[in-house]
């Protein structure tokens, strides 16, 4: 699997035009000058816990044969058409080529107005780069997880059709447990493709996964970069991990410890030595002191 | 011991007050040969040298300041070179104050008193510039503060800052406590000595009258710090092997450390004043003082002390030898066949063996033999010292790989050869001055001595 | 773009082949997750946001702020480190190829100078007939550091966290550390470092190691600014194989940005092991064994202009 990480720079290629959407919108870009270069914009859509969501813009350009993130790209981003009414934000990417943005209260109406929804990213251009539109097209949905059954993790994938919330099939979700800087996934097995009731059935098969003092673990179920829906996570806190309360060992007294947290074996030969030897010095500087005052006359 | 010097010091005075006439021109004859005399030509030509090498030095350090540690020849894998393993023989030679005054004097031995001056300002002086070597080899020296500021009571490099400190006092102490009487008689001698000289005199000394309270003060003092300096001295020198013995590298990771560095000083530390011994013998026409017998009774030392030495090194490099260990067998193959074999040889031979043979014959035992055997001893130790610090650092754990070719090697810089030489000179300068402002040779205990051999 | 719908079509194939290794690696990560030791605390102001039915809702700025708005942790806080976690690092020897790019990632990270490297990638071959393999070694970070044991001033310290760090503000540059070392991790800055003077005139940061000051030791510290923000260490994202795999011992979990594995499993499966262990330095770093390896060793040395092979870079 790790050899197919030679293909990054295509497979970026393909994602960014996977989410421009494939199979429902016809992407346009604009070319001004050919001299000056492209970019590659990649738009998308996360919903999170079903509550709120973000949109992400990311910019890349190829320099010198390897794609590199562009740093303050100035993009606008609009919800459906590119009108004032429905902008959503003026956005600039950071160090990694990345803007991100939430959805403002203002935005209400267009966005009841549909469940399919188009997001429109204006690039201005600049010196180096042309100017682009890029658009991605998602349907709504929402992702549920039930963890009543056991260890057994049911997981969902329901889109909003004509009012009503059906399954989707073929939907392609991880489901991992959150860590520190990554997602574990719960087995073996990483993603799971929702069959024709839109569900999927993850076993949680890491037992005794170690889970703060409390022994709670959160899961995360995902779907990333789904050409219809976007990216959709939602998180799940259960009992299931292993109490573990981390004991400390740094206010211990050792040899590798700070200053004040020296061994007491060793301070005290230490104190020891440098007392008796110096208490002799001191004794030794006043005897100076009373041979001189031997040598006085009386 | 002590009361041997207690009960004869009331009776000489009392002889001395009673036959003043004949003591008096024995005392004149002595102090007249022994107290510090004006350069001669050779002298100021001697003084010179060592100031120009000392200026050298200092230049080079201010190049070293300016530009930091890259002017030296040091680099990541071999992260300590000569101000280390000079540091290591600045420390070995100052172990000597404690062998000749205190072991000696301690013994009853009283062949080793006109030695023990010069035994004494050879320690203090190669104590202030293992220091300054110190300070030289840091990277940031203006934080040295921060040694007494954020100390850590576990390091062994504290351990070494407050044992050299504790030694270089209990020196000083040493050095002052019997130069107090030859203080009363260099400022009666204001004639020979000069006003500037006298007022020094005056300012270290002038209290002191020579009354028997004062005597059983100063030798009762002068005991305990004899006592007291001899587990300082062999802290220090222990301390100081710990800096490399408390380190997993092969070559250091040795047992054997403390009592090996320790054999190895008083060896070092013997063979400079067998070496001072000669030098100032010639200079200042003291053969009457320092005889021929001192140099049989040295050499006898020395032989004895190069053979304790040559123990200790068969231990340290045969054991491990036998066993070849895998990240040693590198080490020893480069110091017995390879990159630095020229290099421990030379410091096997002529550090311990040549002299050892020299001086096992009674003609061996003669001054200049002597003379020789003694800088062979010292150039010897210097070479074994470099051969502790840097071959070891050239064999890490893990392979050296992506550096560039020049930190495969080792070999210092002019910058680093002219610093270590400027203090190799610096030492040689204080005691220098010392020699032109105070007696090399005890005058008062010179004296005591001829009448106790005379009563 | 101006690609045509064939073209792409013949992307898509390699892509969807690809697809399943590389959905993770661009790392969908919530950017407004918050801190990585979760200490984010509500502020109070609430900001108004669409939710996902096109109601209006109301959520707490704190949790909205992308992350780099981290206070910048005091000295005894950098001391300290972040409670609760112990880092480990595992590497898989099977994967490395020499490729480098962890080497050159961290250097620019920390702004060191082109010839001091805090990753060693090294050619190893134990005996005659052992196999050769590339290992890269970092700071070991040991639980029982011998470097830490003979500094005299506190100027490398071991945390709370199991990270050790270097006080440049405190270092006399003694270099005992690096004579203790027994992995020969540290290196030290012989001159004045090649800054620039933006980057010299900035405070120093334990955390950060930037910027290098001249007369000190430097070396690696598992970038422990990137763990605040829950992100990895820079030689972590960049490698390309995977090689370098990232995580707390307190979760059993480490990745590579791409993978997720489960420490203790992973230890035992692939009979990981520590370099050096009878040392009793207690190193926190892992090695996996070079079996059954993705590339030939060969496959990692340089070919010079006239096609001779010479060895690592």
């Amino acid at each position: 699997m790790k050899r197919l990480y030679n293909y990054l720079p295509v497979c970026v290629c393909v994602l960014a035009l996977l989410t421009i959407g494939e199979l429902t919108a016809a992407q346009e870009t604009t070319k001004q000058d050919s001299t000056r270069n492209d970019v590659l914009v990649t738009v998308g859509y996360h919903n999170v816990n079903n509550q709120w969501s973000y949109l992400s813009v990311h910019a890349k350009a190829k320099l010198n044969g390897k794609f590199q993130s562009v740093k303050g790209a100035k993009f606008h981003v609009y919800l459906d058409k590119d009108s004032a009414g429905t902008l959503v934000g003026d956005l600039v990417t950071d160090d990694k080529g990345d803007a991100v943005t939430t959805l403002k209260p203002s935005l209400k109406d267009q966005w009841k107005s549909g469940t399919t929804h188009t997001f429109i990213a204006l690039y201005d251009g600049d010196a180096h780069y042309n100017a682009s539109k890029t658009e991605a097209v998602v349907k709504e949905a929402r992702l549920k997880v039930d963890t009543a059954e056991g260890r057994n993790i049911v997981v969902s994938v329901e889109e909003l059709k004509d009012g009503a919330w059906t399954p989707v099939k073929a939907v392609e979700i991880k489901v991992a447990v959150k860590r520190l800087q990554s997602d574990m996934p719960v087995s073996d097995k990483e993603s799971f493709t929702t069959d024709s009731t839109g569900k999927i059935t993850a076993e949680f098969k890491r037992d005794g996964l170690p889970g703060g003092d409390k022994g709670l673990l959160t899961l995360i179920a995902k779907v990333e970069d789904n050409d219809t829906y976007g990216n959709l996570q939602v998180e799940k806190t259960v009992p299931w991990g292993a109490v573990l309360k981390p004991v400390s060992n740094f206010d211990e007294r050792s040899l590798w410890a700070a200053r004040f947290k020296t061994p007491v074996w060793l301070l005290l030969m230490e104190y020891f030595i440098f007392f008796s030897v110096w208490s002799v010095l001191i004794y030794l500087v006043f005897q100076i002191a009373r041979i001189k005052k031997a040598g006085m006359p009386g | 011991m002590s009361r041997g010097w207690r009960k004869t010091v009331p009776v000489r005075y009392q002889l001395l007050n009673n036959n003043t006439v004949e003591k008096s021109i024995e005392y004149a004859n002595i102090t007249r040969d022994l107290l510090p005399m004006r350069f001669s030509r050779w002298g100021k030509v001697w003084t010179a040298i060592l100031l120009a090498f000392c200026a050298a030095g200092a230049f080079a350090w201010i190049l070293q300041l300016k530009n930091g540690l890259v002017v030296t020849a040091m680099g990541d894998y071999v992260s300590w070179g000569i101000y280390i393993s000079n540091f290591v023989f600045f420390v070995a030679i100052s172990l000597v104050g404690s062998l000749i005054t205190a072991v000696l004097r301690l013994a009853n031995v009283h062949w080793s008193t006109p030695l023990t001056r010069i035994a004494e300002i050879i320690a203090v002086s190669a104590i202030v510039f293992a220091s300054l070597i110190i300070v030289v080899d840091m990277g940031r020296p203006e934080r040295f503060l921060n040694l007494l500021l954020h100390g850590r009571m576990q390091s062994p490099i504290i351990w070494d800052v407050i044992v050299i400190s504790t030694y270089f006092i209990l020196s000083l102490l040493l050095l002052y406590f019997p130069l107090l009487p030859d203080l009363k008689i260099l400022i009666r001698a204001k004639e020979t000595t000069g006003p500037r000289l006298n007022k020094l005199y005056r300012f270290l000394g002038s209290f002191w009258k020579g009354t028997p309270e004062q005597v059983r003060l100063s030798e009762k003092a002068i005991n305990i710090m004899c006592v007291t300096i001899i587990p300082v001295a062999f802290c220090i020198h222990t301390v100081t092997s710990w800096l490399f013995a408390t380190t997993y590298r092969p070559g250091w990771d040795s047992t054997n450390f403390g009592a090996y560095f320790i054999s190895g000083a008083f060896l070092v530390g013997a063979g400079a004043v067998v070496v001072a011994m000669f030098v100032f013998r010639k200079a200042y026409h003291l053969e009457k003082y320092i005889t021929e017998l001192h140099f049989d009774k040295m050499g006898k030392v020395l032989v004895m002390l190069a053979l304790l030495y040559l123990y200790f090194n068969i231990n340290e490099y045969l054991v491990p030898a036998f066993k070849m260990r895998k990240p040693e067998a590198a080490h020893l193959e480069d110091l017995f066949a390879g990159e630095y074999a020229p290099m421990f040889w030379f410091a096997i031979f002529t550090g311990m063996l040549v002299p050892i043979v020299i001086l096992l014959f009674k003609k061996g035992r003669r001054p200049l033999p002597m003379f020789i055997a003694g800088l062979m001893v010292v150039v010897g130790a210097w070479f074994k010292r470099y051969l502790i610090v840097t071959p070891t650092l050239l064999h890490p754990f893990l392979p050296m790989q992506g550096v560039a070719e020049k930190f495969h090697h080792y070999f210092p810089s002019w910058q680093e050869w002219a610093i270590t030489m400027g203090s190799l000179a610096g030492t040689l300068l204080i005691i220098t001055f010392f020699a032109r402002i105070f007696p090399i040779i005890p005058i008062h205990e010179t004296i005591i001595e001829q009448h106790e051999k005379a009563v | 773009m101006g690609n045509d719908n064939n073209s792409r079509r013949d992307f898509l194939l390699t892509g969807l082949l690809a697809a399943g290794a590389v959905a993770g690696c661009t790392s969908k990560k919530n950017p407004f997750e918050g801190y990585a030791n979760g200490d984010v605390t509500a502020s109070g102001e609430t900001v108004k946001l669409l939710s996902v039915d096109g109601e209006v809702i109301e959520m707490d700025k704190a949790f909205l702020k992308p992350v780099p708005d981290l206070p910048h942790p005091s000295n005894s806080e950098e001391r300290k480190g972040i409670a609760g976690k112990k880092f480990v690092m595992v590497i898989d020897l099977s994967r490395c190829k020499n490729v480098g790019a962890c080497k050159k990632a961290c250097n620019h990270a920390h702004q060191l100078n082109p010839d001091q490297n805090w990753i060693k990638v090294l050619s190893m071959q134990e005996a005659e007939h052992t196999a050769p393999y590339w290992e890269p070694t970092t700071c070991m970070h040991c639980d029982e550091p011998p470097c830490v044991k003979v500094c005299p001033v506190d100027a490398t310290f071991k945390r709370e966290d199991g990270i050790v760090l270097i006080d440049s503000d405190r270092c006399i540059g003694c270099r005992f550390c690096m004579a203790a070392c027994p992995y020969s991790a540290r290196v030290f800055n012989w001159e004045e470092p090649k800054l620039t003077e933006e980057v010299a005139a900035q405070p120093y940061s334990c955390e950060t190691s930037v910027p290098q000051k001249k007369g000190t030791v430097s070396k690696c510290d598992f970038c422990p600014d990137m763990a605040r923000m829950g992100e990895l260490p820079h030689c972590v994202t960049a490698c390309p194989n995977g090689v370098f795999a990232f995580g707390d011992l307190n979760e059993d979990s480490v990745t590579n940005g791409s993978e997720t594995f489960r420490f203790s499993d992973l230890i035992r499966d692939k009979a990981g092991y520590r370099l050096m262990d009878d040392l009793g330095t207690k190193p926190s770093v892992y090695y996996l064994p070079p079996a059954s390896r993705n590339f030939p060793y060969e496959s990692g040395l340089e070919k010079d202009s006239s096609g001779q092979i010479s060895t690592s870079k």
